[in-house]
């Protein structure tokens, strides 16, 4: 086969309108940057593929721990275009990075959804996808009486029987702050009152899955938790009932961003769009125990009994300070290693 | 002579690329300084490895490195030098099976080691399950110093029991025979003949050992708990769970400093001792 001008001419026009097609699909994906497990495997079934596949949009995972996330989003804040389009963070996280000009005010008029989110929930920058409580998770076995305050961690009754998670050391420093005169938006009290707990004997698990464990075998009877943890922790059969603090709930938000840079921003406002679509939300509340962040969520009456907060409890409804932890949260967690855990 | 250093060419590229970069541009990161809220600001100050310098807990944590990786050392030595005897005085049936027991816990990954040593360890695990059925009381290793010991010491043995069996394999054995029947014995043999005949194995595998567990990442976390820190799992958290970079930066050279200063010391000090 012999290549011709000509013939050469018409396969370079063919490759151009190949060149020139691919902006339109590229249109039509977005790179969204998640913690992995169950948190990713259910967005990618109830968002992507139900609701953003059927409008051409195809979603591509970066997975890592949102503080390796947050690092490349503010190495990537000067230049033209990011690598990730839309982020899931922490309600602190996506605080700073608002804050550091990393994401983007949100233009709300684009998310149809947005007028459902939960008014408490709200903020310019980010949508929240989904939320829990701190509560107190207690074994009717070995805690007597049952809870009703964080004090009552601290009575000599369960001396030896309080469990503390090393990387919970923000929300169990605030936890004691909230008892011994201090405030979502100044934590030092908690400090003396947690050097009290540790003489008291508690004791210091490494993550969520070893004070399950530690619950599970009897070694701990109550412990500082997420609500949603405690329905699946129960689900799993461990041996925990849940109590709501006296002192108030403080809330637990899951949020997504779009990143200032984002390539891809039609593709990322259809994600959070997506996200707070109801079939999505009531998936994640069946499947993973968080509460739906926007209003007209249906849930089967089992489910509902196990995510949703009783009106009075929802009252009582506390959220961060983040400007505080923005600030503090290096040195809370530096006093943490040093001095509690010592 | 041209020849040989453009074969090296390659070679060269890739660790400029990829090691001496990285490091040259994380060392870079030390110098800058962490703002709360801000992350990494640009800067030339010396005041992340001040901070590590000054504070006790820092050093604390680099003094605790530093005694878990000589003491694993001393225990992988010990225990290694008879095993990798073994191995060389085995006849041709055995000897693959004994390799091959000694390298199958390197077919999988150190965490995944520490995991099965949490299995064993843990307050209700293997081991204390065996204590009592014996009547013995329960042993608390887990999130222990032992416990991250133990878990050390079964990751590098391999490494030490290879690299000394290679070098006893290449010892005349007639040297050794001969020594015996001099009259030296068998203890005499191994401390005039076979030890000084392999003091350079020794340090070889001396030198891994301790460079592995000045590294140690997964098995301090898993198996030392909250509480126990070292160097390593220290970088991680300030980079990962602090997102300070200047200073994880900064811990990190002190921990490739320390290495490589007692590692070269080691080097020279044993290496040039002469033989009895």
């Amino acid at each position: 086969m012999s290549i011709t001008r000509r013939g050469l001419g018409l396969g370079a026009a063919g490759l151009t309108l190949t060149a020139r097609m691919r902006p339109a699909r590229a249109a039509g994906q977005v790179v969204v940057g998640t913690w992995g497990g169950d948190y990713q495997d259910l967005q990618q079934t109830y968002v992507a593929a139900a609701l953003l596949a059927p409008q051409g949009i195809n979603v591509v995972y970066d997975t890592a721990n949102d503080t390796v996330r947050k690092t490349k989003l503010m190495a990537e804040r000067r230049l033209p275009h990011g690598s990730v389009d839309v982020q899931a963070l922490t309600a602190s996280g996506s605080y700073e990075m608002f804050q550091n000009g990393a994401i983007a005010a949100l233009d709300i008029g684009r998310i149809p959804n947005a007028p459902h989110i939960l008014p408490a929930l709200r903020t310019a920058y980010a949508v929240p996808h989904i939320y829990t409580g701190r509560v107190i998770l207690h074994n009717p076995k070995l805690i007597k009486a049952a809870p009703t305050s964080y004090a009552d961690l601290w009575s000599p009754d369960n001396a030896g029987k309080v469990g503390v998670i090393d990387i919970q050391y923000q929300t169990t420093i605030e936890s004691a702050a909230m008892i011994a005169g201090g405030s979502l938006s100044n934590y030092e009290p908690g400090k003396d009152k947690l050097l009290e707990l540790k003489r008291l004997g508690v004791k210091v698990y490494p993550t969520n899955e070893a004070m399950a464990q530690a619950l599970k075998n009897e070694e701990v009877g109550i412990c500082i938790m997420w609500r949603a943890r405690g329905v699946q922790w129960r689900n799993a059969g461990i041996p925990v009932e849940i109590v709501y603090p006296k002192e108030g709930v403080v809330l637990y938000i899951s949020e997504q961003t779009i990143a200032k840079n984002a390539r891809n921003q039609d593709s990322a406002y259809a994600y959070l769009n997506a996200l707070l679509d109801p079939t999505a939300q009531a998936a994640f509340a069946k499947n993973f125990g968080y509460t739906p962040t926007v209003e007209g969520v249906t849930l089967p009456p089992e489910v509902e009994a196990q995510v949703s907060f009783p009106a009075d409890v929802r009252k009582s409804f506390l959220v961060q300070d983040q400007a505080y932890l923005a600030k503090n949260d290096p040195q809370l967690q530096e006093w943490w290693n040093k001095v509690f855990k010592a | 002579m041209r020849r040989t250093f453009t074969g090296l060419l390659p070679a060269c590229a890739l660790v400029t690329v990829f090691l001496l970069m990285p490091l040259l541009l994380l060392f870079r990161y030390s110098l800058n300084r962490f703002v709360p809220g801000e992350f990494m600001v640009d800067a030339l100050t010396l005041e992340n490895y001040e901070k590590f310098v000054d504070d006790p807990y820092y050093r604390g944590i680099l003094q605790t490195t530093l005694v878990m990786s000589a003491v694993v050392t001393t225990a992988c030595l010990l225990l290694g030098f008879p095993l990798a005897t073994l191995l060389v005085r085995l006849n041709a049936r055995w000897k693959p099976v004994v390799l091959l027991l000694i390298i199958l816990p390197l077919f999988v990954g150190n965490a995944v080691r520490a995991a099965g040593w949490m299995v064993v360890l843990g307050q209700k695990g293997l081991l204390n399950t065996l204590l009592q059925a014996a009547g013995l009381p329960v042993a608390t290793l887990m999130y222990t110093p032992v416990g991250v010991f133990i878990g050390i010491v079964s990751v590098n043995l391999p490494f030490v029991v290879l690299t000394l069996q290679s070098v006893l394999e290449g010892q005349d054995a007639s040297v050794r025979e001969a020594a015996l029947g001099l009259g030296a014995g068998p203890a005499g043999t191994f401390r005039l003949v076979t030890l000084p005949l392999a003091r350079a194995g020794v340090i070889a595998a001396a030198t891994l050992c301790f460079i592995l567990s000045m590294n140690a990442y997964a098995t301090p976390i898993l198996l030392g708990g909250p509480r126990f820190q070292m160097m390593a799992p220290m970088v991680a958290t300030q980079v990962l769970d602090q997102s300070n970079w200047p200073f994880g930066a900064a811990v990190a050279f002190v921990l490739i400093a320390v290495t490589l200063v007692l590692t070269i010391a080691t080097g020279a000090v044993f290496g040039r001792q002469r033989m009895p």
